[in-house]
């Protein structure tokens, strides 16, 4: 039998027996966008701090969601099953092919995620290139799916890697890209995880155009970010097994 | 540390399946001040085809680290381990993933297996049936029962048929009649050639074993012939024997 798709069949058959991960998935982006919309454009003007247009609001509440959701998504799939993960790689799944499972049901999860959140984005703001926005609401969540995942593999304790998560989305979202928050950011800003995806973002929104340079980045990024998982994965699945046969 | 899929040796007519030599294992921190535990400290083991062999000691001699090292799931800071033949290994709190049905955790244990779906079916039908939780193969694993789960857990080990077998009180949690039956199947996979070895806590079950290695001091004697540490505390007066 193919271990990769038997595998990624049985990481969706664990994403959607659990829960929480649907009611995440499809109630948290009404609440983001529209919480985090209201919320930033009822911030008062002030020398240094400008208030958020209600769209662009809802545009970083949908980024945010995404981010949010598709980085918890990554560490819990990481951290939940480390032992057993073990066993099976003792078995004769190769860490690679585990990780390449874990990856994929991922990043499918994170298509339907940016999907449910694009699609209640475009009921409440008008965006110029629909496709766009959520093909980058999408790579948005694949960055984080994979920075979750990361996370997860070096820092394995679900509280803690939740923290980490959770605060790194909400830094990032405040201070990346052209945001009205950031008054005077340092410029490594722009190495931010979410810092392009925005930029492709808001272009995509309101101009219907994006930066090809943005993109570039984005894909270096993500290959930077799978260099990475797939090491330290492969680090702490290391054993001494391998069976004759 | 070296580990290898060593060819084997043959020792009084039975090959040697599983050999480790001067085996170390310190737990260490990885605080400043934290404390090390050296648990291992030159541990010798020959395991045979066709022989069921019980790994006893005190709670923290290093019996499961032994085992895991021996498995190849936990590394070892110096020393060597020969292995030839498949392996499976039963730890002692089941590792499985809690959301997946029992068939669907042998289709993803079996896959890692190489096996077929044919075989993988023939498999679980067969262990379902020997160890008696047929009725539960549609069942998710975290809606089991304590004693099911391990049968499960058992299972995994048993499912590809392989040449060691390790198990880490694989009884834990199981009624009577099942621990009678594992007894058999561990007693008809020695005659059939598999290397089973055991951790074990029983002093009844000493009549099923061929030998006895007790880890103590960091080191595996083996006591095969003579009594354990525990069993002469237990028993001072030698009266179980």
């Amino acid at each position: 039998m193919n271990r990769f798709v038997v595998g990624v069949r049985a990481n969706l058959q664990t994403f959607v027996r659990t829960p929480l991960n649907v009611v995440l998935a499809l109630v948290l982006p009404l609440v983001v966008i529209e919480g985090w919309g209201q919320a930033m454009a009822g911030l008062p003007s002030m020398p240094t701090v400008e208030g958020i247009p209600l769209d662009l609001g809802r545009l970083l509440g949908a980024i945010f969601g995404v981010a949010i959701i598709t980085g918890l998504m990554g560490l819990v799939q990481m951290i939940s099953a480390r032992e057993a993960d073990r066993r099976l790689v003792q078995t004769g799944y190769a860490p690679r092919t585990l990780l390449a499972t874990r990856l994929a049901t991922l990043a499918g999860v994170t298509i339907v995620v940016a999907g449910v959140n694009f699609g209640v984005l475009w009921l409440t703001i008008d965006v110029e290139a629909p496709l766009f926005v959520f093909a980058f609401l999408a790579l948005a969540g694949v960055v984080y799916a994979f920075l979750g995942a990361l996370v997860g593999a070096v820092l394995p304790r679900l509280f803690e890697g939740s923290l980490v998560v959770v605060f790194l989305a909400m830094m990032d979202v405040f201070l990346s890209g052209d945001s009205p928050l950031a008054a005077d950011v340092p410029d490594f800003v722009q190495y931010f995880p979410l810092y392009h995806p925005k930029e492709l973002l808001q272009s995509a929104a309101f101009d219907g155009t994006f930066a090809a340079g943005d993109l570039a980045f984005v894909g270096g990024y993500l290959l930077v970010l799978l260099v990475l998982v797939t090491a330290v994965f492969g680090a702490t699945m290391r054993t001494a097994g391998g069976w004759s046969a | 540390m070296d580990t290898t899929t060593a060819p084997t040796e043959t020792l009084g007519g039975s090959k040697t399946l599983v050999r480790g030599n001067a085996l170390e294992k310190t737990y260490g921190s990885r605080l400043p001040l934290g404390r090390s535990t050296p648990v291992l400290t030159g541990a010798d083991i020959e395991v045979h085809a066709g022989e069921i062999v019980g790994i006893v000691g005190e709670n923290g001699s290093g019996k499961s680290t032994l085992m895991k090292i021996l498995v190849g799931v936990l590394d070892h800071d110096a020393g060597t381990v020969q292995r030839h033949g498949t392996v499976g290994w039963c730890p002692q709190e089941p590792l499985l993933y809690d959301r997946l049905t029992v068939s669907e955790t042998f289709r993803l244990f079996g896959a890692g297996y190489d096996m077929t779906r044919e075989e993988i079916d023939a498999a679980k039908q067969r262990l379902a049936d020997e160890l008696d939780f047929e009725q539960y193969l549609d069942y998710r694993v975290d809606q089991l029962s304590g004693g099911n789960r391990q049968k499960v857990n058992l299972s995994v080990a048993l499912m590809h048929d392989p040449d060691v077998l390790m198990l880490d009180e694989p009884y834990t949690g199981f009624d009577w009649e099942t621990y009678l039956r594992f007894w058999d199947m561990a007693q008809d996979l020695a005659n059939d050639g598999t290397a089973v070895v055991m951790i074990s806590h029983l002093i009844e079950e000493r009549s099923r074993l061929d030998r006895v290695f007790e880890v103590r001091d960091g080191l595996v004697h083996d006591v095969t012939d003579e009594e354990t540490e525990s069993e002469l505390r237990s028993d001072p007066e030698g009266e179980h024997e």
